[in-house]
This record gives structure tokens, sequence and C-alpha cells, in this order.
């Protein structure tokens, strides 16, 4: 693979936060009139002036960018819910609160391109960050619990695990290794066996 | 840390020495042995790289004895506070504790090969969390911010293997990663 090797181990926040902009529908109030149009991926439309409308948060976005619409924030994106969540995740210090699965990359898009439409945008941020350090407190008691077979930690955001990848994915293998049963000495040179070898190695490379 | 024959870990772990004590007279192969002397007798003492020894142990031509970095001074250091013990001391800088003390433990018998591994296996449990802690915090700080930490983390963090370094760097990528996304914008300048 000519993959650097920082793209080999887990996938970039920012391809995340492309996979949440796929994934996502938001409301949007365009600021224009114009008919439907057929894209690769669906078609979107017609559009009216003020009347919402649903669309993927990647036309959402784009559209913004071109000071063509509003967005309308998801339900969870404001201070009071947040705020309910935060007290949730300090009251339980054993479990997660439950976000949506993609919340950060998200609030981040909404916040980043249209804090206008977000309601009291610096607390929505603020929160967002406390949320963020309570639930890394908490991954770290969880970590302390892991052993090579099984990690248990419910509630995770997608930015979340993404984070703990590669370092998570390494520490096992390497409690894997140390916990398996020695190989039986005289058996491992196998490998060097005729016809194996050849085979093996293609595999390999 | 696999066995496998291509990894450069396992490279690295192969090459510490393991003490050994002669069953058999070597006759002019002492040098090749690292010993000064061209002759070698019974009960003399050398030190093999690990990737060799397991075949000469299993054809009982030597004696091992465990490795100063597994001794019982070690575990009981170990068994006080895995945190506080500078494994990269005990098998030289850039040396795979961990590796190697797996290499030790294929070749002991069942009982004591269970309790190395367990000592392995504890100590990379309790050393890991700080571990993940240090990497994230280093990741999340902006440039040399990271210098003015306290002594007992850069303590801890000279003392890191090389397993436990190459992990350290992982959690340092990622949670630079997170950072530097968490700062860009993609909004218009007007």
């Amino acid at each position: 693979m000519a993959l650097p090797a920082r793209l080999m181990l887990s996938p970039l926040p920012e391809e995340l936060e492309f996979i949440a902009l796929q994934q996502t529908d938001i409301l949007v109030r365009p600021h224009f009139t114009m008919g439907k149009i057929r894209l690769l991926s669906g078609s979107y439309g017609p559009f009216r002036a003020t009347a919402n409308i649903e669309l993927p948060l990647w036309v959402g976005k784009y559209l913004k960018q071109q000071g063509k619409c509003a967005l309308v924030p998801p339900s969870w994106l404001n201070p009071d819910w947040l705020e309910e969540k935060l007290k949730q995740e300090m009251s339980k210090p054993e479990e997660f609160a439950p976000l949506p699965f993609r919340y950060a990359e998200i609030a981040k898009v909404f916040l980043d391109i249209a804090p206008e439409d977000v309601p009291s945008p610096e607390r929505v941020r603020s929160l967002l960050k406390d949320i963020r350090e309570v639930r890394q407190a908490k991954t770290r008691k969880g970590l302390a619990l892991v052993d090579e077979t099984e990690l248990r930690m419910t509630g995770l955001g997608s930015m979340e695990i993404n984070e703990l990848r590669p370092f998570l994915i390494r520490a096992m293998g390497v409690m894997r290794v140390l916990a398996s049963v020695p190989e039986v000495p005289g058996t491992q040179d196998n490998s060097f066996a005729a016809g194996e070898s050849g085979s093996r190695m293609e595999e390999d490379w | 840390m696999d066995n496998d024959y291509w990894s450069f870990e396992s490279c690295l772990s192969e090459q510490q020495k393991i003490p050994c004590t002669l069953k058999l007279e070597v006759g002019n192969h002492g040098n090749l042995l690292g010993a000064s002397e061209s002759d070698l007798h019974v009960g003399g003492k050398v030190s093999i790289p690990m990737w060799l020894a397991p075949t000469l142990i299993l054809n009982d031509w030597l004696d091992f004895n465990i490795p100063p970095p597994f001794m019982q001074r070690v575990k009981r250091a170990l068994n006080a506070d895995a945190r506080s013990v500078r494994l990269s001391a005990l098998v030289g800088n850039g040396g795979e504790w961990y590796g190697f003390g797996k290499l030790v433990a294929d070749i002991l018998e069942e009982s004591q090969a269970k309790e190395l591994q367990g000592v392995l296996l504890t100590t990379f449990k309790e050393r890991f969390v700080d571990l993940m802690d240090q990497a994230q915090h280093f990741g999340s700080l902006p440039g040399s911010a990271a210098d003015n930490m306290g002594d007992r983390g850069s303590d801890f963090r000279e003392g890191l293997e090389m397993t436990e370094r190459e992990l350290f760097l992982l959690g340092q990528e990622s949670a630079k990663a997170v950072r530097l996304w968490y700062e860009s914008t993609d909004r218009k300048e007007h």
C-alpha cells in the first residue's frame, strides 16, 4: 500500500466530517427560489425562498458558504439540551450520556460555517467542550478495565472512537501477544517448508 | 512484538542477550560466543543472543538463567509501582522489554512462563493508561507548551521502552489530528 503511514491507521477527522456531511439530513431555509436540481446523489428541490426544505448537510453547507440560505440546527444543538446532557454526564460517572453518534462533526460544521444560525453559539461551543472533557476523563477510566480480548464502552461518538482507535488497536495487540500461549518449540520453522514459503510471501506483500 | 520474520520489533527483541551456562566443551569456537578465550569448558558462562538461544537450549547444550531485566528485584519494583520503573534502563535505549520478556517466557517451563507473562501483562496494563493520558496531553497541546510538564511525567516518559514509545506516538498523533481538525475552518473570509 502506498498510503502514508498516518492515513493507514484510521480515518482522519476530516474524513469523518465528510461522512457526516453525506449521511446527515438537515433543514435548510433558502434565500432564493429555484426549480429542482438533479445530481448524481439524488435530486434536490424545488427551492422556495423562506420555506424549509430537507437536504443533505453537504448541500446545506455548500449553499451556506455561498450565502444563499440559513441552516436550521438539529434539535439537540442548543444550550438547554446540551446543558442537560452535561449534567447527565457528570451525575453518572459510569456511563456516557446518549448523544448523536456524529455529534462532534455536525456541531463543528454548524459552529464553523453557520454560527449565526445556532442559538447562543459561544455557550454551545463551551458546553460542547465541557462535555468532551468529561467524556475523555470517563474514557480514561474505562481504559483501565481493558484486557486483551475486549473493551466495553458504550455511547462513544464516532470522533471519540476514532481518536482512540490507533492506540487501542496496537495496545490490545500487544496484550494479546503477551497473554498468548508459547508456540511449541520446534514447530515455529514450518513457514520455511517447501511450497508454502513462496505463496506466503506474496500474501504478505 | 509478534514473532514475525519480517518484523523489526521482533528482530530488536531477539538481539537481547540471555546469560547461559555451557553443558558441553566448545573447542576453538569461544570467540563466536563472545568469550575472550577460544576454548570454553563445561560450566563456563556465555551470553547468547535470544534468537540463537532456543535452539541451543533445546539441544541440551546450554542451561539458561533468567536475564537481569526479569529478575526478582525488578519484579518487586514493578509490584510496588509499575509506573515508576524505568523499563528503558533495563533493556537499553530502544530495547524491547515486553518482546524480550515474551521470548524468555516462551522457553521457560509452563508455571514459570505463566508467572512471567502475568508480570508482563499487569505491567503493561498498569502503565498504559498513564501512557495514553500523556500521549493525549502532548498531542492536544500546540507546539512547545508541552515542555512545562511535571517532573514525574518526564521521568515516566524517559522510562518508556520501545513498544510503549510507539504507542505514545500513535496516541499523540491522533490527538494532534483531532486538535487540528477542531482548529480548522471552512468559513469563507469576506
